[in-house]
Formats: structure tokens, C-alpha cells, sequence
């Protein structure tokens, strides 16, 4: 009954539990590179559209080339209406189109105010958004010139014109992520759920395979020597959390450390802030993941579990919908599951640069998490040693 | 009437099973619902955001009313220092900050284009942006009011030709296929079809594994009728397409959003890719002959879908091996065919190749059927070993 035994019957258990091994290592490590790849590229770019001049003046064919010249679209196809626009657009040749009308060059002469029409294939918001930011950028710049050069010819210095063309000037400036980058966006949030999600799986597969196998397939006489059940609950508890621990701080700084920093994403955080999160955090997972392993009566069904919570935990973890927009409902459950808080809170510390002293509240909303977790797991696995001891006892 | 006795026992065994009740009937409601729920409001409303005025006059308060008025943002907070603004921006109580310079007034009303920066927290890109383009038309607003207003004096008082000036081109923008750029619409019908995969891989990998929970391996393995053990399928399959369909029916009957093409289409989509699914479970499953391990392998497979699918980040803009992994993906087929009907509407010719790529899937079932043989002959010829190794002893 010593200390000693127990670590390394526990150690021993956790590393000859081949699918354990498989889903935190093999899974944390896949998921490091096949998780970020589609986003590799960061921001869609030189998004083709097609243009429907209808003015044909050398205005028309400057916001076309104004057009090209941006990041964002490449006019890639010259038709004649919006049926064939359509029509290429739907077939998947292009992804937005700039319609000039008519008698452009002219009302814009004439101080009409004319109307560009900018149209982007809303199915998919991202690109949408790409064409569209691409069209206004382009136009803007061509208004500012109008005016300039209206300025000019009113008589004003071309130097002041050029530096006056608005009332009030508006400078937007993207933060935290200058570049608008996908992976930066999607990654740091992600990883975060992965650790989680393996983890939980870890735990249900070890907690509820012990109870499972060994009870079936063997003669309950055999049990008796199973150390699980010979040590007390909050002795096998403490080792097993300490121990999961101690291998989920490693992989947690492979992500933070080796991963974040060949994907180029901020890191913000300094190790020791870093740490005072990341050790709630992992400990309210993995009495959340025993709590979990010992309520499945079959161990394939931990993965399952988890599986399924994945993408509810994605979007409601509020890094890709405003929390201020979903139902309070959804917002009080989700703070059950320490993969929310805690995304929020690495978001802040890491990639917003945030101080850990502003984060008192996750921190302590881990640490009731690891508490609630812990006693929920104390509780239901002191009920089934004592059902299997009573049974050992009776046969 | 041997298939309606299979279907009858397998009947059965989904009503004494509370976990396949649980995911055929149950589970998808509800993970359904609490994933429309996140996206219920659809459109974002009165984000959060803070200001810093400089200025204090009644230009820059009109301003601000301006901004608040966006009905995407709220201005929440007044801020004195920049400490505290900036404070606010990192822990993200606020998405964005917005400083104005002091005498703004004096220099609009000099003509000296004074500058108003924003800085919004592109670390949540989607919000980022949303709150990117209700800055830039709330600003825009205001200041083609303010230009009209000073033209006005120009153009002796012609409004027309006043609105003109302020803005030498007007623009307008059209989303195709997704008019107010409603989030549930785009995303909601994406989420859920890939919950919709994991949920049936996973579901099928469990009924392959059921007969193990009462014998072994070997012994199962020795006595299967691959081709006879496929139709204990069937029931699984019709469910699950009864699920797909109604989505469908949720999604463009109940809550209305649009729906262009051929419902025909669509449905017999959902029949191919319910199929794909049922081959691709059976596949992992053979190929690992353990629940466990097989669910480690829908994890891997299906766990990371959603961002293969290319709904949120362009496939176009995607790496090669990413294009790649969202080939060997049914779902990414399903919801091409899917978007292809619902907003653009096309003829079966556009979708013919992702029909035919979700009927390769079903290859899956015969090289499931191989290994079932190899291993089936490989355990005869060890049987048969055995046997002549113990007649040899007895000699």
C-alpha cells in the first residue's frame, strides 16, 4: 500500500493502454498539422470575378484595372449582363462581379452621384467578404480622386486637396491580428478544444475501461488484487490527475511553444502566466473527463461522447459568434465545460496580451470547475468500489 | 420476408439499446437545436465597443450618435484614459476602440480632414469584420451628411447635385444567394451536416461492434455472412436518411429560409452520402476488428470535417493535401450538391460529379468484404495448423 506501488501500477496502466496512447499522442500531434492545414494560406486571395462594362469609357476601364490591382479580386471574364454573370457564377468561374452602368463616365460629369453595382457570392461569407472589400477599396480610392481632382479644378491646391478630400477621415486598424489571418483566428481557439477533447477521451477510456474489462472478462476473484480498488479513492484520484497532468503540460507547451511558434501566431503570454491557467485548466478536465469515464458503461463510447460535443463547444465558445448574441441558455451551460472558459482566457492572455491579473475570474471559474469535477469523481467512483468490493465479497 | 426479419430483430435491439436509441432518435435533436441556437439571432446586433473623445464638441458627439445608431454596434462605454480603453479592448469587454483627436470640430470645420481611428479586435475575424464595415457605413453616413451640408453652400442649394459632390460614386452591394446575409442560413446548414456525419459513422461502427459485447472475435468472425450481415444495416440507413431529410424540411419549411433547387436532388444526395457514411464505418471498423480503435479512427476522420468542408474558408484557397483530405471526406461532396440546390438551383449535369464521388464510397463495403475473407482464410489455415500440430503430438 505505498505511494510508490501506486504511481507505478498508475503509470503502468496509462502506458499500456494502447488507445489511450494512440488519442493523446497520436491525436494531439495529427491534429497539430491537420487541423491548421486548410488555413495555411491565411486570407483567400485574388478572388476571380467577371465585369459587366456597360460604359466602355476610359473611366470604366480604370476602375477596372483600379479592381485588378488590389490583393482581393482579379477580373478574370468581360460579359454583357448580370444573366451571364450569374450563370459563370453559379458554374464556379467566378466568385463575385462589378457591374458600371451605362452612361457612367458621363453622370459622373454631371455630378449624378452614379451607381456601382458590387455583387459577391454569399454562400460563403469569407469570400463574399474578400470580393466585396476588394470592389469598395478599389471605388474609394477612385472617389477620393474625384474629388481631388474636382478640388483642383475649383482652384484649390492640389497638395491640400489631396490631404483634404473628406470631412473627417476614419482609420480603421485591425488588432491582435493585423494580417486578418484564418489560422491565427481559427488555431489558437482550436488547440485549446483539442487538448480538451483528448484529454476527456484519455480519461474515459483508462476510467471506464478499468471498470469495464476486467469486471466482464475476468473472475470477479482476479479483481481483488486490482489495485484501483485495493487504494483509496482520492489516493488513485490524486495520482492519476497529478500523472495526466504532468503529460498534458508537455503537449500543452508543444502547442503553445513548437506549434504556435512555426505557425507564426502571436505569443503573448509569458510561461509562468501561461502556467497559472493551463494547470486549472487541465486538472478540471481530467476530473471531468473521470467523471465522464465513470458514467459510460462502455469504454468506446468516451470518444463518442466527446465526438459529439466538439462542434456545439466550437461555436459556442463565443471566439466565432458574440456570446452577447446567443441565448442565455446555451451561454450557462457552456460555462460547465472548462474548454470555455479557458479558450476565452488563453485567447486573452496569448493573444490579446491581456495580464493575468484581469483574469482572476477564469481562473477561479477553472478552479471551482476542477473542484466541482473532483468531488463529482470522488463520489461515484467510492459508489462502484463499493459495489465491486461487495460483490468480491458475496462470491 | 428473411430482410423483414432482419429489419424486425434489429428493431428489437435499437429499443432494448439505450445508446442507439439515444443517437438514432434523441441526441441529433438536440445537438441540432443547441447549435441553432447559437446562430438563432442570425444577424449580429449592438456589439460592443468603446470611445475615447478627445474632443468633446458636438461634431464629435453626432459622431458617436452615428456610430451607436449602426444597429451592429452599441457604444457601451466613454472612456478618460487610454489605459482603461485599452484595458477593456484586451480583456474583450469591447471589440473595438475608437479615438477621437481633439479639435476635431475646429479642423472639420477648417476643411482639414482631421483623422478618427479605429482599432477593432480582428483576433475574432468574423466579428472583426462585421464591426469593420458598420464603422466604415456609419462613418460614411455622417460624413457625406457633413460634406452635403458645407457643398450645399457651393452648389447654391441645389441638394441633388450637393449629395453628388460628397459622394462622387455610390455603390451598391448585393450578397447573391443569402440576401441578409443571415449567419444561421450560412452556417447552421453547414454545422449541422457535419454533426450529421459523425453522428451516422459512428452510429454504424457501434452496430458492427454489438454482436462482440456477447462473443468473441474469433468465434463471430468464423461464423459471418459478410453479404447477410450488411442487410442488418438497412434500418440504420432509412433512419438516418429520415434524419437528413428532416433538417431539410426544418431548415426550408419551418424556418423559411430559401430553398431554390430540386428537392429530389437534395434527397437522393442524402441517400448516397448516408450510404457513404454506412461504408466508410464499416471500412474503419474491419479494418481494426475493435470498437475502440475503430472509434479513435472516427475521431481522427470525422472530428476536423467542418473546416475541410469549405463553407467557412474557400477550398480554392486551400493546399493541395488539404483539396486532398476534403476529397476523402463524404460530406464535403454532399454539401457541394447541397449548395448547388438550395441557392443556385442547377441541373443534375452540375452535380454529376459529386453524386458520382459519394457512390465511389460504397467501394468501401467491398474492401471491407476482403479483408473480411483474408482474415477469415487466415484463421482457418491457423485452425487448421493447430489442429495438425495437436494430431502430431497425439502420434
Amino acid at each position: 500500500m505505498t505511494w510508490k506501488r501506486l504511481i507505478s501500477c498508475e503509470f503502468y496502466a496509462i502506458f499500456t493502454n494502447i488507445p489511450l496512447l494512440v488519442t493523446v499522442f497520436g491525436g494531439v500531434i495529427i491534429y497539430s498539422f491537420l487541423y491548421p492545414l486548410p488555413y495555411i494560406n491565411q486570407t483567400p486571395q485574388e478572388q476571380s470575378i467577371a465585369v459587366i462594362n456597360l460604359d466602355d469609357s476610359q473611366l470604366s476601364r480604370t476602375i477596372e484595372r483600379m479592381a485588378n490591382a488590389t490583393p482581393q479580386v482579379n477580373i478574370t471574364q468581360q460579359v454583357y449582363s448580370i444573366e451571364e454573370a450569374k450563370a459563370l457564377l453559379i458554374e464556379g468561374h467566378i466568385t463575385g462581379f462589378l457591374l458600371i452602368p451605362q452612361h457612367f463616365y458621363r453622370d459622373l460629369l454631371l455630378e449624378k452621384s452614379p451607381h456601382l453595382l458590387f455583387a459577391g457570392n454569399a454562400s460563403y461569407f469569407l469570400v463574399y467578404g474578400t470580393v466585396i472589400e476588394g470592389l469598395v477599396r478599389s471605388t474609394s480610392t477612385l472617389a477620393a480622386e474625384v474629388k481631388v481632382s474636382r478640388m483642383v479644378m475649383r482652384g484649390d491646391n492640389i497638395a491640400l486637396a489631396s490631404s483634404q478630400y473628406s470631412a473627417i477621415g476614419l482609420n480603421l486598424k485591425p488588432t491582435f491580428n493585423a494580417s486578418l489571418g484564418y489560422l491565427n483566428y481559427i488555431v489558437p481557439a482550436v488547440f485549446v478544444l483539442i487538448l480538451h477533447q483528448t484529454l476527456l477521451i484519455a480519461l474515459g477510456l483508462l476510467t471506464a475501461g478499468q471498470y469495464e474489462n476486467k469486471v466482464k472478462s475476468q473472475p470477479i476473484s482476479k479483481l481483488q488484487s486490482s489495485y484501483w480498488l485495493i487504494y483509496p479513492v482520492w489516493r488513485v484520484l490524486l495520482v492519476r490527475s497529478l500523472l495526466m497532468l504532468t503529460i498534458y503540460l508537455v503537449l500543452f507547451s508543444f502547442y503553445f511553444g513548437y506549434s504556435f511558434e512555426s505557425y507564426g501566431i502571436n505569443r503573448l503570454a509569458t510561461i509562468p502566466d501561461l502556467m497559472t491557467l493551463a494547470f486549472p485548466f487541465l486538472l478540471s478536465v481530467i476530473f471531468l473527463g473521470t467523471v465522464v469515464g465513470l458514467l459510460i458503461p462502455r469504454k468506446e463510447l468516451a470518444t463518442l461522447v466527446v465526438l459529439l460535443s466538439s462542434l456545439p463547444l466550437v461555436f459556442s465558445a463565443g471566439f466565432i459568434w458574440p456570446t452577447s448574441n446567443m441565448p442565455t441558455v446555451i451561454n450557462i451551460i457552456t460555462q460547465f465545460f472548462p474548454s470555455t472558459p479557458a479558450i476565452n482566457g488563453f485567447l486573452r492572455l496569448n493573444q490579446m496580451g491581456d495580464s493575468i491579473d484581469n483574469l482572476v475570474q477564469i481562473q477561479m471559474q477553472l478552479w471551482s470547475l476542477t473542484l466541482l469535477y473532483a468531488m463529482i469523481a470522488g463520489v461515484l467512483m467510492t459508489k462502484k468500489q463499493g459495489e465491486l468490493n461487495r460483490m468480491i465479497k458475496s462470491s | 420476408m428473411k430482410l423483414l426479419q432482419t429489419i424486425k430483430n434489429e428493431w428489437q435491439l435499437i429499443c432494448h439499446d439505450a445508446w442507439l436509441k439515444a443517437l438514432l432518435f434523441w441526441l441529433p435533436v438536440i445537438l441540432a437545436i443547441a447549435i441553432w441556437g447559437v446562430f438563432s439571432a442570425g444577424i449580429a446586433r449592438d456589439l460592443p465597443i468603446g470611445v475615447v473623445d478627445h474632443d468633446n464638441s458636438s461634431v464629435s458627439r453626432s459622431l458617436i450618435r452615428y456610430y451607436n445608431a449602426s444597429p451592429t454596434l452599441a457604444v457601451v462605454k466613454h472612456f478618460n484614459s487610454m489605459e482603461h480603453a485599452n484595458a477593456a479592448l484586451r480583456e474583450g469587454s469591447i471589440y473595438a476602440l475608437v479615438i477621437i483627436p481633439n479639435s476635431l470640430e475646429k479642423n472639420t470645420l477648417l476643411g482639414k480632414m482631421p483623422q478618427v481611428t479605429a482599432f477593432y479586435n480582428s483576433q475574432f475575424i468574423l466579428i472583426g469584420k462585421l464591426i469593420n464595415s458598420a464603422m466604415l457605413s456609419a462613418h460614411g453616413t455622417y460624413v457625406a451628411q457633413i460634406e452635403t451640408f458645407k457643398n450645399l453652400a457651393n452648389t447654391r442649394g441645389n441638394v441633388k447635385q450637393a449629395i453628388g459632390e460628397a459622394l462622387p460614386i455610390s455603390s451598391q452591394i448585393s450578397p447573391l444567394f443569402n440576401a441578409n446575409t443571415h449567419y444561421g442560413q450560412f452556417l447552421v446548414t453547414a454545422v449541422i451536416p457535419a454533426m450529421w456525419q459523425i453522428i451516422i459513422i459512428a452510429t454504424i461502427v457501434l452496430v458492427w461492434a454489438r454482436p462482440l459485447q456477447n462473443s468473441s472475435l474469433e468465434q463471430w468472425l468464423a461464423h459471418l455472412n459478410f453479404n447477410e450481415e450488411l442487410k442488418r444495416l438497412i434500418p440504420y440507413i432509412l433512419i438516418f436518411w429520415m434524419q437528413g431529410i428532416i433538417y431539410l424540411s426544418v431548415f426550408y419549411g419551418t424556418l423559411q429560409w430559401p430553398m431554390h433547387g430540386s428537392w429530389l436532388l437534395l434527397i437522393l444526395a442524402q441517400f448516397f452520402l448516408v450510404l457513404a457514411c454506412a461504408s466508410v464505418a464499416t471500412l474503419f471498423f474491419f479494418i481494426t476488428l475493435d470498437v475502440t480503435r475503430a472509434m479513435s479512427l472516427v475521431a481522427g476522420f470525422a472530428a476536423p470535417a467542418f473546416a475541410f468542408m469549405g463553407v467557412t474558408f474557400p477550398t480554392t484557397d486551400m493546399p493541395l493535401l488539404a483539396q486532398l483530405w476534403r476529397a476523402l471526406l463524404p460530406i464535403s461532396h454532399y454539401i457541394t450538391v447541397q449548395i448547388q440546390q438550395v441557392n443556385y438551383a442547377t441541373t443534375l449535369n452540375h452535380s454529376i460529379g459529386s453524386f458520382v464521388a459519394l457512390i465511389t464510397f460504397v467501394s468501401g463495403l467491398y474492401i471491407a468484404k476482403l479483408l473480411v475473407e483474408k482474415r477469415q482464410r487466415l484463421n482457418s489455415l491457423h485452425e487448421a495448423k493447430k489442429e495438425i500440430i495437436e494430431k502430431g503430438c497425439n502420434l
